[in-house]
């Protein structure tokens, strides 16, 4: 009797887990990588990586703001070229040809512009950014039984028309951590296929979690991994770090 | 203190479950096993559905015969596939209209019902433009013909299905929702051999639908098109009532009927009708919405083949422009009265699309792919990136890189390779065989011969593709010979004992052994030879269809014991299994000993074990009986006693099995949905779907040395496998350990040019394999928290490489191009291309590393130089020693670059705050200055604006140049390298000079001063690499 009763109880536990809905695996998600109200103070992220590459290692600074301010500083040769710059205004980037700082287009720029606010998570307060999420069939990716959450961002503007901006979060089941975000190709000669973004090496950092293993790659393809030395939180930066240079 | 004795053994009982599930449950086993898709797309496939964006002209989707549903984003340039993981057989693709962007359905199971037409299971929705599917019922239709959405309400749809074509179904006939298709009610059904083979909207009303049904039946050995029940039906009320609209149609028997709407006038239907008689067969023209019906033409094109071209299409903006599927297509501009002939394509035309903007846009659906018109069909051009051909069969060769031989539906013989450089380009396959192609070999020990055949063995051929010469080799009936039946796709096979000899199946096994050039018969008739199945010139119903895809009674597969010739078995398409021990003197039918397979199966495939020649396997598939069962049976006692190995894991009809050649407890199984896998002999099967779609896996073969897995797949090209010699080792107890390191294979470096590729990028480019060595372990479980690296060392304990592990739960294939790290080069203005090149490792074994957490895991990995390699050991010794050589001048000079570039820095802010000092440091900073320009390029961009080439460009030159070729470098470059390191010399010596001459006073006198003097970093410190 007892048994069965406990049995009952398991079952009943595993019923309620099937039924979970969007909303609590986002918060479940929070809660393990460091829980809402720590998230929400973090005002800057900077990540100090290394790509490996063709018996190269390449460093890499990447640094993001809560307001979208943002840069990634590639060093080749003891050479710095910034790449994925904006200052709020303008997005920028080195060319790599003439080593001098070149404007993104006005779409490309449009479109960080609209994903302002997703530092550290795009779900992060997700109805106030106009976001919708959805909660799809579970799947199976990385060798994982995952949630699959269809998150729709602000629309992406593609060729002077808007296009459904939507990412695919996989999370782990078992510890509700994003391992694999899909996106489609919106844009270029790689329109219409699927990339995918793979997270790993989860580390604490000041009492949030972050993953310091990033692929990147193109879904069923080999990918390439940033892997992350160090984060740092909170730290102040001079405007002219992000700004545009002047000639 | 009991209950907690009871959760103990309730968790222990469930742990044990979950982790034994864990274990042995999923496709995750197969992890970084993934399948690259070669195509090839120069000959593409059967495109049986095409459907545009109602106002976005860029938007195309295609469904297809085998290949799944494509789509263009850009007006039909570049498709991707996106249905993959469901049934590949398409019927209809249809877009939502009140919501174009995202909503589409897809109803699966093509409707031109040719004798190698595959099935569909249901219908399936999109809401995100093709990205994520959801299946709504209608499992059993086999085939939807069309789907129509109502336009002021997404949930009211309505299907046609065509139905079972091997058989009676109730699940046919005119189906409708309006709630999305959560339910569907059937409202218009005829009987259970007739289905709905059009269905069309009135583009005004959505009230009005117009059902064409055809009464139509396909057997192995027969096909019938037409019945009294063949009808064009109306409705006006949304499908609640129905009648026929027959006025001014012919009488007596009808068979199929294409019919359309003209989208700008509602009045004005086209109807193409198979009939009795060939004068009234052809197009028929209503102007008043079906009431009445005018004859207008029975034009070759408008009445050939009805079964495989009913379709017709009107332009929507002019409704006497009007598009007929056929033979080659055809297009009036008269409404109908004549017809002129499309530009040159492939043939079999089997659905037209006219662009919403403008008419002269065209796209057609065909057997040899998609085609595009920009001047309304006079010309055509092909679009080259639809992989979609139907392969019957693959074999290889043992060159290295292998070729790859396979026939396809309506598009001859070809080889190609599995590797060309640049990737495997449509100009790297060669064609071996006209008509449809089927199995084609290279001859085992003579490269230059390859058999290929065309249908019925018609064209049975050996052709020396060195040469160029080709003979017909197909056997021929002797004094005494009834007429020899041979299979649409007629067996035959090479032996792996004899290499001149060939087998070839018709009722009876020949046998030659002199290339085809004659022929013995080794057997008596081996089917059951029943004159009731081999009548074939009444074949095709109203329209005799007599092409040799309905021979019967005839041998279908072939296979020889690897283990001694004189055992042979035999499978036939009307169920029988034949075995000879003797090489064909005496015969055992087997047949009765056969378990759970209906009388007269077809047996697609039997594979003869490489372990033991008593040992077989065999497949059955049932479908042209209407039986969807999975068959597949094992024996061990020559076929005296069989047992089924199949469960219920695996979806679809067999049609080919694969032994591995090393574990027999691992097989290959190919259905109609895809590709199956057993570790431990058919207990349990895995569906493979990493790069292989739901795509019917019509043969199977795994090659010798590589250990690949070759797919012939009918809609999805060829698809390799590389190397999956990981499953050989994959048990409950490997996938129980935390991490399992597979057996290293020996990778020989690869030292092949990296020129290569023409291709343009809207043509389709194969992936070429790996040339890595590749690092191999399975994860029992993901590795998501924590650090985890992958370091590798050479034998003194060398940091060699890191290279990036796989985490996830399953096999792991870590990918290392075998270099060592780059050096550290010296900064200038410029970037230095040259520096990034990293010397490749010498031949060896190396250590292998993996950190995860707190614990760590160790194997090697042999790296070795090409076989087949021009170079001698002591050129590449010389090599790699000068490589080495200039790798610690790069990094020499790197270190003197950055004392310098500290030493001007410190002097540049000396200048600005310092005037006591400024003489003493203006004179260091010029001199540092002039001794820089001569190491590396101060000025310049690093296009055409780069400045003259200086120390560090002129040894990088040298260094990557010297260390990409594998051979001993020439004198003149080691001249030049002389001439370098001189330079080098004299440049350390020049530095010297002002060290002692110059910059010991300065950091005494700016030390004095209050200057902080600089602190440089230990060269070990500057070279460190991570």
């Amino acid at each position: 009797m007892k048994r069965s009763f406990l049995l009952i109880a398991f079952i009943g536990m595993s019923v309620l887990s099937l039924g979970q809905t969007a909303d609590e695996i986002i918060n479940q998600y929070f809660e393990t990588i460091g829980g809402l109200e720590k998230l929400n103070t973090i005002s800057s992220v900077e990540m100090k990586a290394k790509v490996d590459y063709g018996g190269m290692s390449i460093p890499l600074q990447i640094v993001s703001m809560k307001d979208g301010r943002q840069f990634t500083k590639i060093n080749f040769q003891g050479k710095e070229i910034t790449q994925g710059a904006y200052d709020g205004t303008t997005a920028w980037g080195t060319n790599f040809m003439t080593m001098k700082a070149e404007k993104e287009d006005a779409e490309s720029t449009e479109n960080i512009k609209r994903s302002v606010g997703d530092l550290v998570s795009p779900f992060l307060n997700y109805n106030d950014k106009g976001y919708s999420v959805e909660l799809l069939p579970n799947e199976t990716i990385e060798g994982v039984d995952c949630f699959k959450l269809k998150l729709t961002k602000k629309p992406l503007l593609v060729d002077g028309e808007g296009v459904p901006n939507v990412e695919f979060y996989y999370i782990d089941k078992d510890n509700y951590v994003p391992i694999v975000v899909e996106q489609e190709i919106n844009q270029g000669e790689m329109k219409g296929q699927i990339s995918q973004t793979v997270f790993s090496d989860y580390q604490e950092v000041d009492g949030a979690y972050f993953a310091f293993s990033i692929t990147q790659r193109i879904k069923d393809g080999m990918g390439q991994t940033i892997v992350i030395d160090s984060i740092e939180l909170n730290k102040n930066y001079e405007e002219s770090m992000f700004a545009f240079p002047a000639e | 203190m009991k209950k907690l004795v009871s959760i103990g053994i309730l968790w222990t009982a469930f742990s044990v479950n979950a982790q034994e599930a864990s274990v042995i449950a999923g496709k995750e086993i197969f992890g970084d096993l993934k399948a690259r898709q070669i195509g090839p797309a120069l000959m593409s496939g059967r495109v049986s559905d095409i459907e545009g964006h109602p106002t976005n002209n860029k938007v195309i989707y295609i469904g297809t015969a085998g290949g799944g549903v494509w789509k263009s984003q850009d007006g039909g340039v570049r498709f991707n596939s996106i249905f993959d993981d469901l049934p590949q057989s398409i019927g209809a693709v249809a877009i939502d209209p009140s919501d174009p962007d995202n909503t589409l359905w897809v109803g699966t199971g093509e409707v031109w019902t040719r004798n190698s037409v595959s099935i569909g299971d249901g219908i399936y929705r999109s809401n995100d433009g093709g990205n994520n599917w959801k299946k709504f019922g209608l499992e059993k239709t086999e085939r939807i013909s069309a789907i129509e959405i109502d336009p002021r309400d997404q949930n009211t749809i309505y299907v046609g299905a065509l139905g079972a074509l091997w058989g009676d179904s109730e699940d046919r006939g005119v189906f409708k929702t309006t709630d999305g298709g959560q339910t569907w009610t059937k409202i218009l059904f005829v009987n259970a051999a007739t289905g709905c083979s059009d269905l069309i909207m009135d583009p005004n009303d959505p009230n009005t639908l117009y059902a064409s049904f055809w009464e139509f039946r396909r057997t192995a050995y027969s096909f019938n098109s037409g019945g009294m029940n063949s009808s064009l039906y109306k409705s006006t009320d949304g499908g609640k009532t129905w009648a026929k609209i027959h006025n001014g149609f012919p009488t007596g028997k009808l068979g199929r009927i294409a019919v359309t709407v003209a989208p700008s006038n509602s009045q004005i239907l086209y109807a193409v009708v198979e009939a009795e008689k060939a004068n009234e067969k052809g197009l028929y023209r209503s102007d008043d919405a079906g009431k009445t019906w005018k004859h207008l033409n029975s034009d070759f094109e408008l009445t050939v083949r009805p079964f495989y071209f009913s379709r017709i299409v009107v332009d929507p903006k002019d409704p006497e422009t009007v598009a007929k599927a056929g033979l080659g297509g055809s297009i009036s501009h008269d409404g109908g009265k004549t017809f002129k002939n499309l530009g040159s394509m492939h043939s079999d035309i089997h659905d037209i699309w006219f662009d919403i903007k403008d008419s002269d846009k065209m796209f057609v659906a065909t057997d040899g792919g998609l085609y595009r018109s920009l001047n309304g069909g006079t010309t055509m051009e092909i679009i080259e990136n639809l992989p979609i051909c139907q392969f019957y069969h693959v074999s290889v060769d043992n060159h290295t890189p292998y070729n790859i031989y396979g026939g396809l539906q309506d598009n001859g013989s070809w080889f190609g390779p599995s590797a060309s450089p640049g990737g495997i380009e449509a100009r790297d396959w060669e064609s071996v065989g006209m008509g449809d192609g089927f199995r084609v070999y290279s001859h085992p020990t003579n490269p230059s011969i390859v058999y290929s055949e065309m249908q019925g063995a018609e064209g049975v051929w050996r052709y020396d593709q060195e040469k160029k010469q080709m003979k017909v080799i197909k056997p021929w009936p002797v004094q005494g010979d009834p007429k020899l039946r041979f299979n649409w796709n007629a067996a035959i096979t090479t032996s792996k004992h004899a290499p001149d000899r060939l087998y070839m199946g018709s009722q009876f096994l020949h046998r030659s052994d002199d290339k085809g050039d004659n022929w013995t018969k080794i057997s008596p008739d081996l089917t059951t030879n029943d004159a009731s199945k081999q009548n074939q010139v009444e074949s095709g119903g109203l329209s005799a269809d007599n092409s040799g895809a309905e021979n019967h009674c005839t041998i279908f597969t072939i296979a020889e014991s690897p283990l001694d010739q004189n055992v042979i078995w035999i499978g036939t398409d009307d169920g029988n299994v034949q075995l000879t021990t003797d090489g064909g003197k005496t015969w055992a039918n087997v047949t009765a000993n056969l378990t759970g397979i209906p009388k007269n199966t077809w047996c697609y495939h039997i594979e003869a074990s490489v372990f033991n020649k008593g040992t077989a396997y065999a497949v059955f598939d049932g479908h042209t009986r209407n039986d969807k069962s999975t068959y597949v049976l094992k024996t061990a006692d020559f076929g005296k006693t069989w047992k089924s190995i199949i469960t219920a894991d695996v979806s679809g009809f067999t049609r080919n099995i694969q032994e591995d050649y090393k574990n027999p407890e691992l097989l290959y199984l190919g259905t109609e949905f895809g590709l199956y896998v057993t570790v431990d002999g058919g207990a349990h099967w895995y569906k493979f779907t990493n790069g292989v779609p739901a795509a019917a896996v019509h043969y199977i073969e795994m090659h010798p040395k590589t250990n690949d897995l070759i797919l012939g797949t009918h809609g999805r090209g060829i698809i390799i496998i590389d190397d999956v010699s990981p499953l050989r080792e994959l048990n409950t107890e490997v996938m129980s350990k935390t991490l399992h390191f597979f057996t290293p294979q020996t990778v020989y470096m690869d030292e092949t040019s990296s020129f290569g590729g023409a291709s343009g990028e809207t043509q389709f480019v194969g992936s070429n394999p790996s040339t890595s060595a590749k690092i191999s372990y399975y994860l029992s479980k993901r590795h998501t928290f924590g650090k985890m690296t992958l370091e590798i060392f050479d034998n003194n304990a060398n940091k060699i490489s890191n290279v990036s592990p796989g985490k996830q739960k399953g096999i792991n294939i870590v990918e290392w191009n075998y270099v060592s790290m780059a050096p550290k080069v010296a900064s200038g203005k410029t970037i230095d291309a040259g520096g990034f090149f990293a010397p490749r490792v010498v031949e060896g074994r190396y250590k292998i590393v993996i950190t995860k957490g707190k614990e760590t895991f160790e194997s090697f990995i042999d790296v070795k130089y090409p076989e087949n390699s021009m170079y001698s050991a002591e050129e590449r010794k010389l090599q790699h020693e000068t490589t080495m050589k200039m790798f610690s001048m790069t990094e020499d000079l790197a270190y003197m670059v950055y004392e310098i570039d500290e030493l001007i820095a410190h002097t540049d802010n000396t200048l600005k705050t310092n005037a006591s000092l400024k003489k003493q440091a203006l004179k260091l900073n010029t001199e540092l200055n002039a001794l820089k320009d001569g190491l590396v390029i101060t000025k310049g961009d690093n296009y055409v604006g780069a400045g003259e080439k200086q120390l560090r460009e002129k040894l990088s030159d040298l260094y990557s140049t010297v260390g990409s070729y594998y051979g001993a470098p020439s004198k003149t470059q080691l001249e030049n390298l002389a001439m370098l390191e001189k330079q080098l010399q004299e440049a350390k010596k020049s530095f010297s000079a002002i060290k002692s001459a110059q910059v010991t006073k300065y950091k005494t006198a700016t030390e004095k001063a209050g200057i902080k003097f600089i602190e440089l970093k230990s060269f070990e410190e500057f070279v460190k690499k991570d």
